[in-house]
């Protein structure tokens, strides 16, 4: 309208003027809040960083730490991990108690009553039905649709095989839900997962792709998000009807900050109060804070071996290799206080052994090579190494490739690959030897055992050994007689990785955190896993 | 005919007045930290296109625009089915991961965002899709459009890319020119050597000293985030910095170029001041390599960059266009280049038309 008029009488300056005090008055009342950290109060307040945007706050299909982060905080599951002095438990939380039957095939939860949603509805056992539902159903496509393929028929429903969901083995009567599994297993580890949670199907239908977003979004944890402005934060706060003991601190912060340089000025400005993931550049100056902060968590860093391609086709020569590095001088560069592995079951969890695998031993490393065939006449052949790209990765196939050159006179060439790049390389033609970690998705042996199965999509190895996989199949049933579930595992590792060795376990890995010294009690566990409601500020 | 045409520039001259008058609006409402309204960012992109048919009406160019944006089109079409072509040539998927999928769950994600079709009919669908503005959603920000995505990012990097974009000017120039008039003087070698520093000095070098200097030294700034328009002087400083000192050094060339020329001389002659000669008469005649330079700088500068994005922590598009292609998110990675190709379309465009403006003998 105003250009029309402006196109008939030219310049017109007072036409120009209302249309700008048009804007004046519908712009003026909308000032953006920029008192810093949303006009929340500091000592209310927790800020933590996060080191990306997290994918989706859908918790059927997240599958990434920063996603999950938030989930675990603003929803809970039907039980919640408990640590103790001797390892990972579970806890009550939407189930009050449950019980095994058929020697742990069929499990039987009873769900709490009283509960509510963040917007007042009660919630009901059957959300958690639907959540499951949600989660097999192949339309989802969620990643970790497998975590309840233990279920009966869960597989099949997951394949489109079973239209029906009734099929499958869950069923509801009144607050008593009955679970009957394939095989005997510790189910209720599988529950903490967030995958796992219930959900508000009328919701998700109702907002379909937008259901995560604040203003739709409707959860049930101790905290409940108000704000998320993508790739910048998310600001959760108190859920007042939060079933359990609520929340102590008010609101928590999560700013999307990628650049580990950027959030350490943050932090040292006072700016976030928690970073945890730390640069290995950085250590060394960093260690010396006393915001600096470790614990061990559940995982492997190793290097596995394509078994098909010789050399390293040669058990005796991976042995040979295997003898010849000493982890502790990774360690040591890497200087992130790791915990070396020789074993292949992470340090502070049930079944680890650290008897199990091959130690640091030159002189056997040369007679391993000698059994394998190579002599100063017959010299063995130069090998492959390889990695994703990344400083740290670099720094240890370095100096794996510097030992083993020292100890054993073999030519190890290095070459690294961009993550997905590398992905598919190993899909393909693995090098002889590769790097791969493992963080446990529940607390348990056979998370770590069943990769190395021989039908394992995470065996890259191509190695295959049916006395190992009837070991872990039989040894993972045995959720009630822990004595013989520890004498098949040691069975397993002797196998693995002192027979056969066709991985190589080089550390468990040390969570490092920069903690702010206003934070009280802030949750660190061998599952890095943080549930912050009793996290409490100065 | 040639009434029309006097019209249409008047008209265009007081378009041009009206839409100066809008921008300043708005920025000043961006750096007194006020929401810019919506409907102004419309009418100052609407105002903008109308007065910029109206300028090419009345140099008579509005035939060679269409001849141009006709071939735009073919150019952004050629880049998409490239671009859709090379992603599927890249090794690795967008679902593979460090715990591999198994085969059943991998074949259902597959499905949901028909990967599991041909090639080719996967790109019939996108480019239909395309026509209609849909540019699909994300794979790793799962269930987010891309053009929701690419909306809410590029405003960050439009702020920034904007800012230092004027920046650069504001500082290129001026310091261009007083090199250019002191010629080989002492003042001619500072400020050269401030340029040459300028662009050869890294992004994240620049940026680091500046956050040590403004955010730890003296509190003046924050280091990093994006709020308030404290938070955009680090950032936008850092990013034009490299710009102004290429237009500082492009200037000085061209004035000194210019000033050997015979209006120059005839002006003097008149006993025209120095600053008359050089700002009203040489600073107008040099401008031309610095516009041809404008053109590309304005889309790279406003699509976003990575560095300055990770660095100050800016939600920008920038670092998407470089995570999508590690995430292998098609999508993303398409609806980016789709926007950098038209930025870029489109400001050379622009230049170009603005040649007439500065030297009418190029018509």
């Amino acid at each position: 309208m105003y250009l029309g008029a402006l196109d008939k009488r030219g310049s017109s300056v007072s036409k120009l003027l209302s249309l700008l005090s048009f804007f004046l008055i519908f712009s003026s009342c909308v000032k953006k809040n920029t008192s810093g950290d949303f006009g929340l109060e500091k000592s209310k307040t927790l800020r933590m960083r996060l080191t990306g945007e997290p994918p989706t706050l859908d918790w059927h299909k997240a599958s990434d730490t920063e996603s999950s982060l938030i989930t675990s905080n603003i929803m809970e599951g039907l039980v919640v991990y408990s640590y103790t002095s001797d390892g990972v438990g579970v806890s009550p939380a939407l189930a009050e108690s449950w019980e095994s039957l058929e020697s742990a095939r069929v499990w039987d939860f009873t769900i709490r009553k009283g509960v509510v949603w963040s917007d007042g509805e009660p919630f009901e056992p059957q959300h958690i039905i639907d959540g499951w539902e949600r989660l097999l159903n192949p339309k989802t496509a969620s990643q970790y649709a497998y975590f309840l393929y233990s279920i009966k028929n869960a597989r099949a429903y997951n394949e489109g095989k079973i239209k029906d969901f009734s099929k499958v083995g869950i069923t509801l009567q009144g607050h008593k839900l009955r679970v009957e599994l394939n095989h005997p297993l510790f189910f209720p580890y599988l529950l903490t997962h967030s995958s796992t949670f219930p959900v508000r199907k009328d919701i998700v239908e109702r907002f379909q792709e937008k259901w995560t977003e604040p203003e739709n979004i409707v959860t049930l944890g101790p905290y409940s998000m108000t704000k998320w402005i993508h790739d910048q934060a998310i600001v959760v706060k108190r859920n007042p009807t939060y079933f359990g003991s609520p929340a102590r601190t008010e609101n928590v912060i999560f700013y999307v900050i990628q650049e580990h340089q950027t959030a350490i000025n943050l932090f040292e400005m006072g700016k976030i109060d928690v970073i945890r993931t730390l640069p290995p550049k950085d250590l060394p100056a960093l260690r010396k804070l006393k915001e600096y902060y470790t614990y061990p968590s559940l995982s492997t860093y190793y290097y596995g071996f394509n078994t098909e391609i010789p050399p390293t086709n040669n058990k005796d020569f991976r042995k040979a290799l295997i003898h010849a590095v000493d982890r502790q001088q990774i360690i040591k560069i890497l200087q992130g206080d790791h915990k070396p592995l020789t074993g292949w079951i992470p340090h502070g969890m049930f079944g680890h052994n650290s008897d199990a695998g091959l130690a640091y031993d030159p002189v056997r490393a040369k007679s391993y090579l000698k059994k394998a065939g190579f002599d100063e006449v017959n010299s063995p052949p130069k090998i492959e190494l390889s990695f994703n790209t990344l400083e740290a990765h670099k720094t240890i196939a370095e100096n794996i490739q510097s030992q083993i050159k020292e100890n054993l006179g073999i030519q190890v060439e290095i070459k690294n690959e961009e993550w997905k790049v590398y992905l598919e390389s190993l899909k393909v033609r693995p090098t002889h030897l590769y790097r791969m970690g493992w963080v446990a998705d529940y607390p348990d042996p056979n998370n770590f055992f069943e990769i190395m199965l021989s039908y394992s999509e995470n065996n890259r190895t191509k190695w295959k050994n049916k006395e190992f996989d009837r070991l872990v199949e039989d040894a993972a049933g045995l959720v009630e007689d822990k004595v013989k579930r520890l004498e098949l595992y040691n069975k397993a590792h002797e196998i693995l990785v002192t027979e056969e060795a066709p991985v190589f376990p080089i550390y468990t890995r040390v969570e490092q955190h920069l903690i702010s010294t206003r934070v009280i009690s802030f949750p660190t566990n061998v599952m890095v896993e943080f549930r912050l409601k009793n996290t409490s500020l100065q | 005919m040639t009434n029309i045409n006097g019209l249409f520039d008047k008209i265009a001259k007081t378009l041009w007045v009206g839409l100066g008058c809008l921008i300043l609006w708005a920025i000043a409402l961006n750096l007194t930290n006020y929401y810019v309204p919506q409907i102004l960012m419309i009418s100052i992109a609407v105002l903008f296109l109308v007065s910029f048919g109206f300028y090419a009406f009345s140099i008579g160019a509005i035939v060679y625009c269409f001849k141009r944006l006709a071939e735009a089109f073919v150019t952004i079409f050629v880049i998409t089915t490239l671009t859709f072509m090379l992603l599927r040539l890249m090794p690795g998927g967008p679902f593979d991961q460090e715990k591999a999928l198994p085969p059943e769950i991998k074949a259902n994600i597959e499905a949901k965002y028909g990967l599991d079709k041909p090639v080719l009919v996967q790109y019939f669908d996108y480019l239909k899709k395309v026509a209609v503005f849909d540019f699909g959603t994300s794979y790793k920000y799962i269930g987010r459009s891309v053009g929701d995505m690419i909306l809410q990012n590029f405003t960050a990097s439009f702020i920034l890319g904007f800012y230092a974009f004027v920046l650069s000017f504001l500082i290129g120039i001026p310091i261009g020119l007083f090199a250019a008039s002191r010629h080989n003087t002492f003042w001619d070698n500072i400020a050269m050597a401030i340029s040459i520093s300028g662009v050869a000095l890294p992004n994240f070098l620049i940026g680091s000293v500046l956050i040590v200097i403004f955010s730890y030294q003296l509190n003046w700034f924050p280091p990093a985030l994006w709020d308030s328009s404290l938070h955009y002087v680090l950032p936008v400083v850092t990013l034009g910095i490299r710009p102004a000192a290429f237009i500082a050094r492009l200037t000085r060339s061209t004035v000194l170029d210019v000033i050997k020329a015979d209006f120059v001389r005839t002006a003097k002659a008149k006993g025209l001041s120095q600053f008359t000669i050089l700002y009203k008469h040489v600073l107008k005649n040099s401008l031309i390599p610095v516009l041809t330079y404008s053109g590309p700088l304005l889309a790279g500068i406003l699509s976003g960059s990575f560095v300055i994005e990770i660095l100050f922590a800016v939600p920008g598009v920038g670092k998407d266009l470089v995570q999508s292609v590690t995430n292998r998110d098609y999508p993303l990675i398409l609806g980016l280049t789709l926007l950098y190709s038209i930025l870029l379309v489109l400001s050379n465009l622009i230049v170009d038309l603005l040649y007439s403006f500065f030297d009418p003998r190029i018509g």
